[in-house]
């Protein structure tokens, strides 16, 4: 992975509200990097600030919410860029895939129009030609029978296939980087498998960059190189992949880990983590696990541990990362 | 094989919504009248006949004659293409001016709307027929000062319609990854936006007509729309007014008319949002 200068890069990264009675901090000061041709996966659960992480890399966050920070594209601070400049890279550099395929898609248009209008808007490719490669799109997302197909409208197709024409736009203009949120939520476990294969095999043909969002270890495991755990709107942790997985050093990752089944590990009782994570106006001083964690010291309620190198290229901003690191045993 | 076609355009039929069908055939109706008055209407609309005066409703005159011995059936018929063309006159302006303001506000929102607030409390703060009246009173009374004045009243509705269906579509995903595409917020409000809003402005709209022929007739009842001797359904309803006694066909015919007109709009509007719903 990234020697070289990474593609993307985020840094200090903040997302808030104004909630009235203060300042809620829905994403505090993320930072990370994506290099080329890396996957990264920020996983978290609902409201840990993943989404809008990513979608503020895009500036797709309005008022009432407010990002602040910097996020580096190819040297280029995207949350500084006029929106003319902005427009530019998004679709053609920068391409995002959302959750519902339902109403990513807009109803009312067929999909085939709506990948010639991306096409249309970042290829310089016109008239019958913007339909064959409409055509070659559908079918390198592995929709059968794309030709009759490309006429359809979105609520013709199925989850899984609107997912595949979703992509199709996406990639339309083969960008460098895709962002996608939580893509395969929606869909069952066996089209799951099928879309996060395209994603990687897509991937590996366009040489892109994916930064996938997702509360599912499983396709962590399955697709990601690197990942980075949020929790209440920080990162806690950040490793390879299977580092990650193997050696969890933040307490939080090991208690998501500990509650859920991951295949190649032996088998034994699941244990949930106790209580919720804080509401954003409602965080402790220290540690936002703090109140759910079974290792929390006075020094945790404190103030927020700082992100740490606590070995090769693992982060971790836990406190007591050593004593899970003694703890790991066979397992 | 021909049966089977059958049968599939019989479905067909009964899939339509019923009130789309009668909607349609009355306004196919009065459309028919107000196309070609000259060859449906028996007699000259104007044409008085000193022989035939207040005649009650009979073979020659099947709905009867006014004070002037005029047939009220040929008046009648004439007056459909006159208030057809105030139903569409008086929301043509306020469908595509009100709805492509409701897009901007809905989609901009901030000082703008804001501003599209007050001007809708102003407006709603006052009964609607009592600031047309106003303004048609100032621009003086007649057929094209009423559709100004109707005009400058109408967008409201059609905007603040308009502004809400914006506000719940421009939450939805397509329109982010709309942005996401690099797409221009113009492209976005009215190829994406738009389309995606405009079943309830159309369903609206057809409502708004059967009010717009109502409004008509009210201020032709009133002697603020069309001026006598043209003949207009709440004009001709007003003629009558002094002979309820002893012709009540003078006024019961072109009130009849209004109500089927009305209905025809309503009908329409119903079944198309029925329809809408089912492509859903």
């Amino acid at each position: 992975m990234a020697a070289a200068a990474p593609m993307l890069s985020v840094s200090d990264l903040r997302v808030s509200i104004d909630a009235g009675s203060g300042r809620w901090m829905l994403v505090d000061g993320v930072s990370l990097q994506v290099g080329a041709g890396e996957v990264l996966g920020l996983v978290g659960e609902s409201g840990s600030g993943k989404s809008l992480t990513l979608r503020s890399i895009v500036r797709l966050l309005r008022p009432p919410l407010q990002v602040a920070g910097e996020v580096h594209w190819r040297g280029v601070n995207l949350l500084e860029l006029p929106e003319s400049r902005l427009n530019a890279i998004r679709g053609r550099e920068i391409a995002v895939i959302f959750q519902e395929p339902m109403t990513a898609l807009n109803p009312v248009l067929t999909v085939g129009e709506q990948i010639r209008e991306s096409l249309r808007a970042h290829s310089g490719l016109d008239g019958p030609a913007i339909r064959k490669r409409a055509i070659e799109l559908l079918d390198r997302v592995g929709i059968p029978a794309a030709r009759a197909r490309v006429d359809d409208y979105p609520h013709q197709f199925s989850g899984g296939m609107r997912q595949r024409a979703m992509i199709a736009i996406a990639l339309a203009a083969e960008p460098k980087l895709l962002l996608a949120d939580e893509p395969t939520t929606a869909l069952d476990v066996t089209i799951q498998d099928q879309i996060l294969k395209l994603i990687l095999r897509l991937k590996a043909e366009l040489g892109m960059s994916v930064v996938l969002v997702t509360h599912d270890l499983g396709v962590i495991a399955q697709t990601c190189d690197r990942v980075a755990v949020m929790y209440a709107g920080r990162i806690v942790e950040q490793a390879q992949v299977a580092q990650l997985l193997r050696e969890p050093r933040h307490a939080y990752t090991r208690g998501l880990l500990d509650s859920v089944p991951l295949a190649g590990r032996a088998r034994r009782p699941l244990r949930p983590i106790a209580g919720a994570p804080p509401a954003p106006g409602d965080r402790p001083p220290g540690c936002s696990f703090a109140p759910r964690c079974g290792y929390a010291t006075e020094s945790c309620r404190r103030a927020p541990p700082p992100l740490i190198e606590i070995g090769r290229a693992h982060l971790s901003a836990c406190l007591h990362h050593a004593r899970l690191a003694a703890e790991a045993g066979p397992s | 094989m021909s049966v089977l076609a059958e049968k599939v355009v019989h479905r067909r039929w009964l899939r339509l919504p019923g009130s789309l069908v009668i909607g349609l055939l009355l306004l196919g109706l009065f459309l028919a009248a107000a196309a070609a008055p000259g060859w449906i209407a028996p007699y000259d609309p104007l044409a008085f006949d000193m022989s035939a005066i207040l005649k009650p409703p009979s073979a020659l005159h099947p709905f009867g004659t006014d004070n002037f011995g005029r047939d009220i059936l040929s008046r009648l018929i004439w007056a459909a293409r006159i208030d057809l063309a105030i139903a569409v006159f008086t929301t043509a302006f306020p469908v595509v001016f009100g709805t492509i303001v409701g897009a901007f506000v809905g989609y901009y929102g901030g000082w703008l709307d804001m501003l599209f607030g007050r001007v809708v409390d102003l407006v709603v703060t006052f009964p609607f027929l009592v600031i047309v009246i106003t303004i048609v009173s100032v621009l003086g009374p007649g057929l094209l000062d009423m559709c100004i004045a109707v005009s400058v009243v109408g967008w409201v509705f059609y905007a603040r319609l308009m502004r809400a269906e914006v506000l719940t579509q421009k939450q939805a995903d397509y329109a982010a990854a709309g942005h996401v595409l690099g797409y221009g917020e113009l492209r976005i409000i009215f190829r994406h936006l738009l389309p995606n809003c405009i079943g309830s402005i159309i369903v609206y709209w057809m409502t708004d007509m059967a009010l717009g022929i109502l409004l008509g007739s009210s201020l032709g009842y009133l002697g603020l729309g069309a001026q006598p001797p043209t003949a207009e359904w709440g004009v001709l309803v007003a003629d009558g007014k002094n002979f309820l006694n002893t012709g009540w066909w003078i006024s019961f015919f072109p009130g009849i008319a209004i109500v089927l007109t009305g209905l025809g709009f309503s009908l329409l509007g119903d079944g198309v949002a029925d329809r809408l719903r089912r492509g859903r």
